[in-house]
């Protein structure tokens, strides 16, 4: 039963992971670019919106239809400003760029809301817990996992079924031969930009409702997310989500191992895979 | 080259010339050189990415103190045992990594160093999160420790600096050159691409080994958070790129600015940081070269000069 | 009418400069073939046209404008499309998703003409029949028919071919060469870059022959000996027959 409920934990802690591993994998499949600053990004729209909720009372929610949009349009101006400079063939200056991004990131936001950990009063949702099947379970974390997996399926329908969602993935194929089809490479580059830091938006909420944010944590969730992402497999946004219920399942039983584990097991599942199947649990030869 | 043997011989020299703060401060330098140099050689030569190195600092670190202070190791026997650690997980390491793409590599390595910073805090035989001294060292007089930490210097810019050197002028640094300028190219001339980045990694790991165990060894303490430091990899990253990638000066250059700076701004500590991550995001955004980039464009001057001319010269000294 | 038209045409990879001053010009509705050996500039011709190399707005004219160095897409949107060398597909989409993103772009520029996915279905039928097969599972020849297909659709007025023919079996080749008359009897233009001499003369009104960069040859298809282009294709003087 213990086992169990680690199961369902981790499972629940992979809905968490997906929001960050959704748009890492959508970035790298499309522009071949591993943004170092996501992490970051996640944290400053967390603390963005806690200051928002203190400031104006507002709620959980509307936190969010505030932080969204602000995420896209942040993802939109990275893009522009800095991303678009660096994209091609040589990894070096996009990982630079991010990186130099990310410590000026973390010590801007250091400065404005110090090393404090804080958190987004849920009102009451945070501390909710329903009954499945005899176990009970956080109210939070089911909705985390359940918009999770809206925001997965959304993304891959619309990657399957939209007009945008083709030239991305004609980009992500052959970004030359996909000019040669009239796509607007930059233009397609910002959308999915906007796109992956808007689900960031999400995750931002869902993450200082689940617990505090500091300016230092960011590095943490970057590498998260960047485990899901080769857990899974890349190429697929599915692969993602499921590499981050691996990552969540072989966090939560690693805790109940030993707390001091939990974490570290995540991170020997990840070698682990990456020794017996580089190309990811669900990724093509 | 003479400067730089001067400057190797200055360094060992310390004790008769220096005071005991100096010298901790030309040790911390010479640190910063050290790693930059390697982080040079794996980002700037052969194309790995890394932002992890410090894994293998610490690995080095700990390996000493166990040696010296739970086997009763002499210290300065002890640090050169120790660079067997680096290099035998290394091995492993690589393996594993080199299966990741470009941009993944690097963070990969990130995990690599966070793993090494978990094991080794909830390890009991180091002392686990607490970490461990290197109370052994009481045994020396100050003068004595003085004189072993300023030969260490010297020989860690020796085999950093004067190492990449001699590697990046020999037939290996040659076909490495070739490689960063179009590995396909070179792959097809016969250069063993996979087996020379290997090598560098390897190499680069047990340099920064040998830094993290002098950098330990002067601290007198080793604790996870802090053998396993990211900063490192900033610091590198900063050095290399503002001092210019791909080229011995450029580290030493972004060495002594990252070194200066640090001593006039590390007291605004945040906005200092913020004022590095802006300055590397610039460089990386318009002046891939660095410093050192762009002066050897206009003027075309070289302290170490990798690349060869036509005319043929038995020796290889300037 | 002549649609479109190369004027002086220079382009350089760095230190190696590839084409020294080319001069070609197409009409509405004409073929004309583009010859020479391995490395006389004839993709890198196609490729300065689509805005892929750095070359002075004047070099190249549509419709008597100077539109060299457009971006490729911007070059689509005016109605020039590319089937390129390698054909370079969408690998892990399937044909009719290949063909569906030039349709979607098309849409998207403002681009109307006669083609469509039932008019493309008529002319290569297997096409119809693998659209839901993804396309690094088609034969070669189906690939090339996608990678046409695809071009089509972006409804161009001037359609360059770079070496369509290459690595298929000649039947194969006879039946994707087929459909050029019905790609012509729409009024575009055509610019076919061929290593099959013969091929080039029966597919072409018109033949222009490279050689290190330069044109050494040019006239109708029809009036050209295999002697003029033999000498044209390994250098000697210029020739306009």
């Amino acid at each position: 039963m213990q086992w169990f409920d680690a199961l369902i934990q981790g499972i629940l802690l992979g809905g968490m992971y997906a929001q960050y591993a959704l748009g890492m994998a959508l970035m790298f499949g499309v522009m071949r670019i591993v943004n170092v600053s996501h992490g970051d990004l996640v944290i400053l729209l967390s603390l963005i919106g806690i200051s928002l909720a203190s400031n104006f009372g507002w709620g959980p929610f509307t936190v969010m239809v505030a932080l969204v949009p602000l995420a896209i349009a942040l993802g939109w101006l990275l893009q522009k400003v800095v991303l678009n400079k660096v994209v091609g063939d040589d990894p070096l200056p996009s990982l630079i760029a991010t990186f130099g991004l990310s410590i000026a990131l973390q010590n801007m936001m250091l400065q404005i809301w110090s090393a404090n950990s804080r958190s987004l009063p849920g009102g009451g949702i945070e501390s909710q817990s329903i009954q499945i099947g005899g176990i009970y379970v956080g109210l939070l974390p089911v909705l985390v996992l359940t918009f999770a997996t809206a925001l997965t399926w959304g993304l891959d329908l619309v990657l399957k079924r939209t007009r945008f969602g083709r030239s991305l993935r004609a980009a992500s194929a052959d970004v030359e031969a996909a000019s040669m089809s009239g796509i607007n490479a930059r233009a397609v580059y910002a959308s999915a930009t906007a796109i992956a830091v808007g689900i960031l938006g999400f995750a931002a909420v869902f993450q200082s409702l689940r617990s505090t944010v500091a300016p230092a944590d960011g590095g943490a969730q970057l590498i998260y997310a960047f485990e899901a992402v080769i857990i899974g497999g890349m190429g697929s946004v599915w692969g993602a989500f499921i590499g981050s219920m691996v990552l969540g399942v072989s966090q939560a039983i690693g805790f109940r191992i030993d707390p001091g584990f939990g974490v570290l097991a995540g991170h020997l599942v990840f070698l682990l895979v990456l020794a017996i199947r580089p190309q990811g649990l669900f990724g093509k030869v | 080259m003479v400067l730089f043997l001067l400057a190797v011989v200055a360094l060992a020299a310390m004790p008769w010339w220096a005071k005991t703060g100096t010298i901790r401060m030309v040790l911390e330098l010479c640190c910063y050189i050290a790693v930059a140099q390697m982080w040079n050689m794996l980002a700037g030569y052969a194309g790995l990415v890394s932002v992890g190195q410090q894994a293998f600092m610490g690995a080095a670190g700990y390996a000493l103190f166990v040696l010296a202070q739970t086997f009763g190791v002499n210290p300065f026997l002890a640090i050169f045992i120790a660079l067997l650690v680096p290099a035998f997980l290394a091995v492993p390491c690589y393996m594993l990594l080199h299966r990741l793409d470009g941009p993944y590599f690097a963070i990969g390595t990130w995990v690599v160093a966070e793993v090494f910073r978990l094991v080794a805090s909830n390890m009991g035989f180091l002392n686990a999160g607490a970490g461990m001294s290197l109370n052994v060292m009481k045994e020396y007089s100050l003068f004595e420790r003085n004189v072993a930490m300023s030969l260490l210097c010297a020989l860690l810019i020796l085999l950093t600096i004067g190492g990449s050197y001699w590697f990046l002028r020999s037939r290996y640094g040659l076909a490495l050159i070739a490689m960063r300028d179009n590995p396909v190219a070179a792959a097809s001339q016969g250069v063993n691409v996979r087996r020379l980045r290997f090598m560098i990694y390897v190499a680069a790991a047990v340099g920064c080994g040998l830094a993290g165990a002098v950098y330990a060894m002067a601290q007198l303490r080793i604790n996870p958070p802090s053998a396993f430091d990211p900063m490192w990899a900033n610091v590198a990253i900063f050095i290399v790129m503002v001092g210019g990638i791909a080229s011995i000066e450029g580290v030493l250059i972004g060495s002594l600015i990252y070194f200066i700076a640090d001593r006039w701004f590390g007291q605004y500590g945040a906005s200092y940081f913020v004022v590095l991550g802006v300055m590397t995001v610039f460089v990386a955004l318009y002046a891939r070269g660095g410093i050192w980039g762009a002066v050897s464009k206009r003027w075309d001057v070289h302290w170490f000069p990798i690349r060869r001319h036509l005319v043929y010269t038995p020796e290889e000294k300037p | 009418m002549t649609v479109l038209s190369t004027h002086g045409l220079v382009a350089r990879y760095g230190d190696f400069q590839a084409l020294y001053g080319v001069d070609i010009d197409v009409a509405e509705g004409e073929a004309v073939a583009l010859i020479g050996a391995n490395g006389a500039g004839k993709s890198t011709f196609l490729r300065s046209i689509m805005g892929l190399m750095a070359v002075k707005p004047e070099m190249v004219r549509l419709d008597g404008q100077p539109i060299g160095g457009t971006p490729t897409d911007r070059m689509v949107q005016k109605g020039v499309a590319i089937v390129p060398e390698g054909r370079r597909l969408f690998t892990g989409m399937s044909v009719d998703d290949n063909l569906r993103v030039a349709m979607d772009q098309a849409d998207r520029l403002g681009r109307t003409g006669g083609w469509s996915l039932e008019r493309l279905h008529r002319l290569f039928p297997i096409l119809k029949e693998k659209a839901r097969t993804e396309v690094q599972n088609l034969s070669g020849g189906q690939q090339q028919m996608v990678s046409i297909g695809r071009a089509l659709l972006s409804q161009p007025r001037v359609l360059l071919c770079d070496e369509i023919s290459l690595g298929l079996a000649p039947k194969v080749i006879r039946e994707i060469y087929a459909a050029l008359p019905e790609i012509r009897a729409q009024g575009t233009a055509i610019i076919v870059v061929e290593q099959d001499v013969g091929l080039a003369q029966s597919a072409s009104d018109r033949i222009f022959c490279l050689l290190e960069g330069r044109v050494t040859l040019t006239g109708a298809s029809s009036a050209i000996t295999r002697e003029q282009i033999a000498g044209a294709y390994f250098g000697g003087s210029h020739a306009v027959v």
